[in-house]
């Protein structure tokens, strides 16, 4: 009954743009006050889920994304990718997804991601025939799949909110996302020949050498996250302060294109950044006080035991619902939100910790861009300038290839826990 | 000078990121670079566990000064559901804050309780007062005060370009 209260307030409060953490913080006092619970839960929540060694990986990789988009690292990989994969038919599509995969390694937030996509990719692809809805569908799709490419913040976040390893998720996410990569592959191959998709550019050997020679610096990174994190060297921690600090000496010593002003700048907006996903988590943690004492998630264990037989189902239920979170509510807040009440009853089932983390940030990543709501859809329709109704029909056949992929990674467990488990972090 | 004070906060958070990281490299420094060092040349190694002390804290101060600012920078994630004319929304907004800065005072007042509770008791490795890590919801507490009535009073014109993107886009 109080949480009834408390969760109405939270929707309306929602409802009138009330922002989320403070809509999660007003119906949490509430709650504690109407309950009759100690008031001094709200400060010492927002301390103790703020000093979190964990959640220090994200002002390093936050930073160290800003930092690396500003010194141009996103054009080189355009470019290398358009070398790799540019002589197919469709080439420049499949480049997109190509860099979309290898640029969430080094950026750190999806808004900024399409962002910087949009606006290097944009241009290119209408030159060469594309159609803008076409465009943004590729762009729109492969930031969906770099969600699941770490590092990510959403695992961070999610990893502390269910406890797993952050190294172990980072690991996981690499096959799962190449997975909805092959998917989306074979997609933009058949549209490709379809819709007589231009080649892209002849591929020689200098070609590829020269761009590979630029793409290099900024492809250390994955190289030293997925080497550190399997050899088992580095915590996410120290994976992004050593990558915040490769970042400022890349941008000092080799590019030098980016001011200690705007590196100033770029500190003050990543701080600010930084501390909205954290507070976010910090006032949430208020909220799961309150569930937990109204024993929500024995009711909730209640309720879904029919499932209990069939994990796959109940991923599948899930994997939807964090779906609609994501779209409606982004992926950070639906995060905190939902995943502390389903994650226990997946624990229950059987379902290993880390395979239900990688569906539900493969399921956020694709909520994030899916019409008519999806933020991240959003952004990527500004640069084709197009409407939600003008492009949906051509998006169909994208959602769809994210959708297999998402099956794919839900049927088959041991994409996630392949690598994690032959480094030794999971049994 | 009021300018100056008003962007303390914004400075102390920008440091704070960038100590932040500092603060990890030498951690990172030490653990790996110096105790291989120092088992080598057979002395004491350098204690390194004070980083995860200090990084905590700063994180916490981070957060929470950082999200008094972003109340006024419009940076934490928000719904446009339901639409209104722009002068109800402005008295919607308005509201809003009030309640932001309820929250804010509450938050401050139960962390000076939290101070006194915690002044006697101090970290395992650099023995800093626990004091000092609750007086950040104090002063996160305090300056969401400061901010929602700042917003309430003169709030600065909207211009957020997400939001021009889902105008257009639900258009």
């Amino acid at each position: 009954m109080l949480l009834l209260v408390v969760l109405a307030i939270f929707v309306v409060l929602i409802l009138f743009s009330m922002p989320i953490v403070f809509a999660l913080g007003v119906a949490g006092v509430a709650g504690l006050f109407l309950g009759g619970y100690d008031l001094q839960v709200l400060s010492s929540s927002m301390v103790s889920g703020s000093q979190s060694w964990v959640l220090l990986a994200i002002p390093a990789f936050v930073f160290a994304g800003g930092l690396m988009e500003k010194c141009g690292m996103s054009h080189a990989l355009v470019d290398f990718a358009r070398a790799l994969v540019g002589w197919v038919r469709g080439g420049l599509g499949m480049s997109v997804i190509v860099v979309a995969y290898f640029f969430s390694d080094i950026c750190g937030s999806k808004m900024a991601e399409v962002s910087a996509l949009g606006s290097t990719l944009m241009p290119p692809l209408t030159k060469a025939g594309y159609k803008p809805a076409d465009s943004a569908s590729l762009i729109a799709a492969g930031t969906a799949m770099g969600m699941l490419v770490p590092p990510a913040i959403f695992m961070i976040v999610i990893a502390q909110v269910t406890n797993t390893s952050a190294v172990a998720l980072f690991l996981a996410g690499f096959i799962p996302a190449a997975t909805i990569m092959v998917c989306l592959m074979v997609l933009i191959y058949l549209r490709a020949r379809k819709y007589n998709w231009p080649v892209d550019t002849k591929p020689s050997v200098s070609l590829i050498v020269g761009s590979a020679r630029r793409a290099a610096v900024p492809l250390v990174i994955p190289v030293v996250i997925l080497g550190g994190f399997f050899l088992g060297v580095f915590t996410a921690t120290e994976a992004g302060a050593v990558v915040a600090g490769y970042a400022f000496f890349a941008a000092c010593f080799y590019y030098k294109n980016v001011s200690l002003r705007e590196m100033a700048k770029l500190a003050y907006e990543s701080a600010i950044l930084t501390a909205a996903v954290i507070f976010l988590l910090a006032v949430a943690s208020v909220f799961q006080y309150l569930m937990g004492v109204s024993g929500v998630p024995m009711l909730l264990a209640h309720v879904l035991a029919p499932l209990h037989d069939m994990p796959w189902l109940f991923l599948i239920v899930t994997a939807f619902m964090t779906m609609m979170f994501g779209m409606v509510l982004e992926g950070l807040p639906a995060a905190v939100v939902l995943i502390p009440v389903v994650f226990p009853i997946a624990e229950k089932m059987g379902i290993d910790p880390i395979h239900f983390n990688i569906v539900t940030t493969a399921s956020v990543g694709i909520g994030l861009f899916l019409p008519p709501m999806g933020v991240g859809l959003l952004m990527a329709l500004k640069f084709a300038n197009l409407s939600v109704g003008q492009h949906w029909r051509t998006y169909m056949p994208y959602m769809a290839a994210l959708m297999v992929g998402l099956l794919l990674i839900i049927l088959f467990p041991e994409l996630s826990l392949f690598l994690p488990r032959s480094a030794g972090l999971i049994k | 000078m009021a300018r100056f004070v008003a962007s303390i906060p914004r400075i102390v958070v920008a440091v704070l990121l960038v100590a932040a990281i500092i603060n990890l490299l030498i951690g990172v420094f030490l653990r790996y670079v110096m105790i291989p060092v120092t088992d080598w040349l057979d002395v004491d190694s350098i204690p390194f566990t004070w980083v995860e002390e200090v990084g905590e804290m700063m994180l916490a101060w981070l957060t929470l000064v950082g999200a008094a600012i972003g109340v006024r920078e419009r940076t934490h994630f928000t719904l446009h559901v339901l639409r209104f004319s722009p002068v109800r929304q402005a008295w919607i907004d308005k509201i809003h804050h009030v309640l932001i800065a309820v929250v804010g005072g509450i938050a401050a007042w139960y962390g000076v309780k939290l101070c006194i509770l915690n002044h006697t008791l101090t970290t395992p490795g650099l023995e800093i007062n626990l004091a000092l890590l609750y007086a950040s919801v104090v002063a996160g507490g305090s300056l969401l005060v400061v901010y929602a009535i700042s917003m309430i009073v003169a709030p600065p014109p909207l211009t957020s370009p997400l939001e021009d993107a889902s105008h257009q886009a639900l258009q």
